[in-house]
C-alpha cells in the first residue's frame, strides 16, 4: 500500500533537491520525494491513497537529538518542575518562575493539588532567582506533607521534617561539618548522596521509573523527534537500564528509534581492561531490536560538569582561581580511546572546557599518528568552551562536533559575570565557526540539562540570545538552514543513522516532523514557538495535540 | 533503611591520595598484608580490578560484588563512583577504621570534606608521591595543577619509587616518609591531622598516634647550636627533615632514628621555605597535645 503525502512545502535536507511538495511512501520507506506528476510511474498498477492532512503544513525530516539521557530523565520527569526558564512539556508548559514569591506560590498550589500524604518532589530551584531555600520555607507550605526540593543542577536538595522522617533520616546523626545543614534541611555533595540513598525507595521505585520512561516517551514525541541518541547507556546499572528501555521504548506505540551508545568506562568497570571493551561492546549488538540499537560507537569522558563550573579551562582559567576537574586521568582516557580507535569504533568524548578539548585533541592527534583513519566520526560532545585554533584542529583531524548550545542561553550571562568573563562566555558553543570550517556539527539537549525541544535549540543557535535577552557572540549565529541541518542530517551522521534517516530522499525511512510554519523562512525569533502538528515515524502518523 | 546500628562509634577515615600510577594501590596491597593492620580495617578502593589481594587471604563465600572479606578480619570494598553508597554499606558492618583510596584525579581536600559523613570522620590525608615522575608531572599542562594540589593538601607524604630516583627532593615541609622507613605502615595508620582527633573521640585509639610539627626558621642560626638542640630531643621524635640557614650556608637536615645528618645543600637553588618538620609518636594514654617539641629550645624562638 502506497501513501502520497502532500504538503504546503517539504524541506528535504537533500542538497540536490532542497524543496518538494509531495513524498510517496511504501510502508516505512520513502519511494520518491518531489512533485506528484513525476510520481505516476510508481502509482500505475498499484493501490495508493493520497493523504492531504498536511496539505497546509511544512514537512521536515524527522528531528534528531543525538545526545540525551533517557535513564536520567526517567528519574526526573515524575517530579514537579518549578524553573526559571521555560520548559514545554507534553502535560503543560512550565512558565518561568523567577522570584521567591512566585516559587512559594507555585509550591503551595502543587501542595493543594496533591493527594494528602503523597510526597511532593520538586525540581528546578535556583537561588539566583528563587532566593534562599530552607526548611522553614518548606514548612510554610506544609509541615505534614513530605516536600523535597531539588536544585536545578541536581547537586543539592532541601527537605522538610516530614520528608526526613519519611526517608528515615535522624537529625541526631548529623554533626556539624558534614555536607548537610540539618537546620535548613539542606543536603549537598556527599550529603546529597546520603539523602538520595534514603530517598531511593521513592525515586527508583520500579513503577515510578516506568512512569518516568513513559513521560520521556511523550517528551521525545512532543519535541518532534523521530530518532534520539542515548549517549551513556549503562549510566546507572546496565542490566536494569537495558531491560527498562526494552520494555518502554520498544513497541508499535513508540514513535522514535534510539541509538544506544555505551558508557565506555562503566562497561569495563570491575576489573576489566579497557582493551577488552571493544569485544564486550561488540557482544551488545546481538541485543539490537527494531527501535533500540547499539552500533560501533562508544562514549568516554574528559572533563567535569559544565553546570558546576568544573570544565577544565586553559589560561586564564576561572576568575576566582578555582580549577575544573578531570573525570578520568588523561592517561586513562588515552588508553580507552586507543582501545576503541584501534578497533575501528566511532568515539564520542564528553568535553566541556577548552583544556578538556585540548587534551582530547592531543590524544586524537596521537591516534592519527599511530593509526591514521578516515571518516572515523570522532565526536566532541557538549563543546562548551573552545578556541578558534581548536576549530582548525578539529577540522584537520577529521572530527565532528555535537554541541549543547543551550548552555549559551542559560549560563552565558552568569558565567560572564561570575565565571570566566564576558569574552569567553559570549563565545561558548562556537558553532558558527564549525560550520564555516566545514565540520559536521549538530546540537543536542543533553536532556535533562536542556529542554528536549530541537526547535528551542535551533532558536538558541540562530539568535544566540541568552536568558537576559542579550545576543552573545553574534558572529557565531547559525543561519536557519544550518540550524535545521544541525537537528536533522548532521545529527544523523553523528549517531550513525544517516543511511536511514536525517533527510528525505528515496530509500530512507519515512520519518517526518510536521510543522505549522516554515522554519527556514519564519522570523528567527519565532522559531521556538512553531507548533508541531505531528511526527511520522517509519510511515506511521503520530499526531501531537 | 540501615542507619548504622552495627556500630555507633565514629569511624576514622585515612585517605590515600596521589596521582594515577604514583603507587597508591601498591601501597594498599602491601598494607593489607601487614601483620599490624588491625582486624576491622576496611579498605575502600576505586575498583577491585587493580587490587591484588592474595587469594589465600580472601575468605571464600565472602565476595558479594562490592565487598571482599579477608581472613585477617579486614574487608575490601569498591566505591564504584559513589562514596555515599559505599559508606552507608560499611556502616552496617562491624568495622573500626577505614582506609580510602582516592581516585587518581581527585583533590584530596575535596574528598576530605566528603568524609564528614554520618558515622565517619576524616583522620588524615596521606599522599603518595612518585619519585620517578613527580617533577615532570607537576609541570604537565593538563595535570600539573592537580598533582601539585594533591601534595599540597596532604598531611603526610609517602615517596614511592625512590629506588628509581634516589636523589629525589620535594621542596616542601610536609612530613615525608619513603618505603625505606621502618614503621611506614604503622605511621600511615596512626597518622592524625592536627585538630582532627576531636571528631571521633568516642573511638578508642587503635594504634599509637603519629603526628608532625613544622618549625619555620626566620633568622640564621649556628650549625653547632642546631645540632646540639636536635640531639637533645626526646626519643619519641622519629624523623626530622628540612633545610636551615646557618653561618656556613643552607644545610639539609635529616634525622632517621638516632642518626642525624646536617650537610650543605648541594642544590644551587635555595628552598622556598626554610625550617624543619618533626615526625613524632604520641602516647595515646597521655594528653595528645603534649608533644616532645613543647620544651625544645628553638621552639621558643619560633614566631
Amino acid at each position: 500500500m502506497l501513501t502520497l503525502f502532500k504538503a504546503q512545502s517539504i524541506i528535504t535536507m537533500n542538497p540536490s533537491m532542497p524543496r518538494a511538495s509531495a513524498v510517496l511512501v511504501r510502508d516505512d520507506m520513502i519511494l520518491e520525494v518531489g512533485e506528484p506528476e513525476h510520481m505516476q510511474p510508481w502509482l500505475e498498477d498499484q493501490e495508493y491513497t493520497v493523504d492531504e492532512q498536511f496539505a497546509d503544513k511544512i514537512i521536515c525530516p524527522g528531528f534528531i537529538d543525538p545526545h540525551l539521557h533517557p535513564s536520567m530523565a526517567a528519574v526526573l520527569l515524575p517530579m514537579e518542575f518549578i524553573t526559571a526558564m521555560r520548559w514545554k512539556l507534553p502535560w503543560g508548559d512550565i512558565e518561568p518562575v523567577t522570584t521567591a514569591e512566585a516559587f512559594d506560590d507555585r509550591m503551595q498550589a502543587l501542595n493543594q493539588a496533591k493527594a494528602p500524604g503523597e510526597p511532593l518532589f520538586i525540581w528546578g530551584y535556583h537561588q539566583l532567582w528563587h532566593g534562599r531555600m530552607g526548611k522553614t520555607r518548606l514548612h510554610q507550605v506544609s509541615e505534614k506533607r513530605p516536600i523535597i526540593v531539588w536544585h536545578r543542577s541536581f547537586h543539592e536538595l532541601y527537605m522538610n521534617d516530614a520528608a526526613m522522617s519519611m526517608a528515615g533520616i535522624d537529625p541526631a546523626q548529623i554533626r556539624p561539618g558534614m555536607q548537610i545543614d540539618i537546620e535548613q534541611g539542606h543536603f549537598f555533595e556527599v550529603g546529597l548522596g546520603f539523602a538520595i540513598n534514603r530517598l531511593n525507595p521513592w525515586i527508583l521505585a520500579p513503577e515510578r521509573y516506568a512512569t518516568g520512561l513513559q513521560r520521556l516517551k511523550q517528551v521525545v514525541h512532543h519535541g518532534g523527534h523521530t530518532s534520539i541518541g542515548d549517549l551513556a547507556t549503562g549510566l546507572f546499572n546496565f542490566d536494569t537500564e537495558a531491560q527498562a528501555l526494552a520494555e518502554q521504548l520498544e513497541g508499535d506505540d513508540v514513535p522514535f528509534r534510539t541509538r544506544l551508545v555505551v558508557h565506555g568506562t562503566r562497561l569495563t568497570q570491575g576489573g576489566r581492561k579497557p582493551e577488552e571493551g571493544p569485544a564486550m561492546a561488540e557482544a551488545l549488538l546481538s541485543h539490537n531490536s527494531h527501535r533500540l540499537s547499539f552500533a560501533r560507537h562508544i562514549k568516554l569522558f574528559s572533563d567535569g560538569a559544565f553546570f558546576s563550573q568544573l570544565a577544565q579551562m586553559q589560561e586564564p582559567g576561572y576568575i576566582d582561581g578555582h580549577h575544573g576537574e578531570w573525570l578520568a586521568a588523561p592517561e586513562e582516557l588515552e588508553r580507552h580511546i586507543r582501545a576503541y580507535w584501534q578497533a575501528g569504533y566511532q568515539i564520542h568524548v564528553h568535553v566541556t572546557g577548552d583544556l578538556g578539548l585540548e587534551l582530547t585533541l592531543d590524544i586524537l592527534q596521537k591516534m592519527q599518528d599511530e593509526k591514521p583513519r578516515f571518516n572515523h566520526g570522532f565526536t566532541f560532545e557538549h563543546f562548551g568552551f573552545s578556541t578558534p585554533e581548536q576549530i582548525r584542529r578539529i577540522k584537520a583531524l577529521g572530527a565532528q562536533v555535537s554541541a549543547n548550545v543551550y548552555y549559551l542561553h542559560e549560563l552565558s550571562d552568569s558565567y560572564a559575570k561570575s565565571g570566566i568573563g564576558y569574552e569567553r562566555a559570549s563565545q561558548m558553543a562556537r558553532i558558527g565557526s564549525c560550520f564555516a570550517a566545514g565540520i559536521n556539527t549538530t546540537i543536542h539537549s543533553d536532556f535533562t540539562m536542556a529542554p528536549a525541544e530541537p526547535l528551542n535549540s535551533m532558536w538558541v543557535a540562530v539568535t544566540r540570545q541568552n536568558h537576559a535577552g542579550d545576543v552573545m557572540g553574534s558572529t557565531e549565529r547559525l543561519t536557519q538552514q544550518q540550524a535545521l541541518e544541525a537537528i536533522t542530517i548532521n545529527a544523523a551522521h553523528t549517531i550513525g543513522l544517516a543511511d536511514i534517516t536525517g533527510s528525505l530522499r528515496a530509500g530512507k525511512r519515512a520519518d517526518f516532523t510536521v510543522l505549522n510554519q516554515d522554519p527556514l523562512t519564519c522570523d528567527p525569533s519565532t522559531l521556538r514557538d512553531i507548533e508541531i502538528a505531528a511526527t511520522v515515524f517509519e510511515g506511521r502518523v503520530f499526531p501531537i495535540e | 533503611m540501615s542507619t548504622g546500628s552495627a556500630s555507633s562509634r565514629i569511624k576514622p577515615i585515612t585517605l590515600i591520595g596521589g596521582y594515577l600510577g604514583a603507587g597508591k594501590t601498591t601501597l594498599i596491597n602491601r598494607l593489607l598484608s601487614q601483620p599490624e593492620v588491625p582486624a576491622g580495617t576496611a579498605v575502600l578502593v576505586n575498583d577491585f580490578g587493580d587490587i591484588n589481594v592474595d587469594e589465600s587471604l580472601i575468605r571464600s563465600d565472602s565476595h558479594n560484588g562490592t565487598i571482599i572479606g579477608l581472613s585477617n578480619g579486614c574487608i575490601c570494598c569498591s566505591i564504584s563512583d559513589d562514596l555515599s553508597q559505599a559508606l552507608d554499606q560499611l556502616n552496617t558492618l562491624p568495622i573500626a577504621q577505614v582506609i580510602l583510596e582516592t581516585s587518581g584525579v581527585a583533590e584530596p581536600a575535596r574528598v576530605w570534606q566528603h568524609c564528614h559523613y554520618p558515622g565517619f570522620s576524616p583522620k588524615a590525608i596521606v599522599a603518595v608521591v612518585d619519585a620517578a615522575n613527580y617533577h615532570q608531572r607537576s609541570q604537565d599542562k593538563y595535570v600539573g595543577p592537580l598533582v601539585k594540589s594533591q601534595t599540597a593538601q596532604a598531611d603526610l607524604l609517602v615517596v614511592s619509587k625512590i629506588e628509581l630516583n634516589s636523589c629525589f627532593q620535594l621542596d616542601s615541609l610536609t612530613p615525608q616518609l619513603t618505603n625505606r622507613d621502618t614503621k611506614l605502615f604503622e605511621t600511615i595508620l596512626g597518622w592524625q591531622r592536627n585538630g582532627a582527633q576531636g571528631a571521633y573521640e568516642s573511638s578508642a585509639p587503635l594504634l599509637p598516634i603519629f603526628s608532625a610539627q613544622t618549625w619555620y626558621q626566620d633568622s640564621p642560626i649556628s650549625r653547632d647550636s642546631i645540632e646540639a638542640s636536635l640531639t637533645a630531643l626526646d626519643s619519641s621524635v622519629q624523623r626530622i627533615k628540612g633545610w636551615i640557614e646557618t653561618e656556613a650556608g643552607v644545610m639539609q637536615v635529616d634525622k632517621v632514628g638516632s642518626s642525624l645528618s646536617i650537610k650543605p645543600l648541594k642544590h644551587h637553588t635555595k628552598p622556598r621555605v626554610l625550617g624543619l618538620v618533626f615526625i613524632f609518636h604520641v602516647d595515646p594514654n597521655t594528653d595528645s597535645q603534649n608533644n616532645p617539641l613543647t620544651g625544645w629550645a628553638l621552639a621558643k624562638t619560633a614566631s
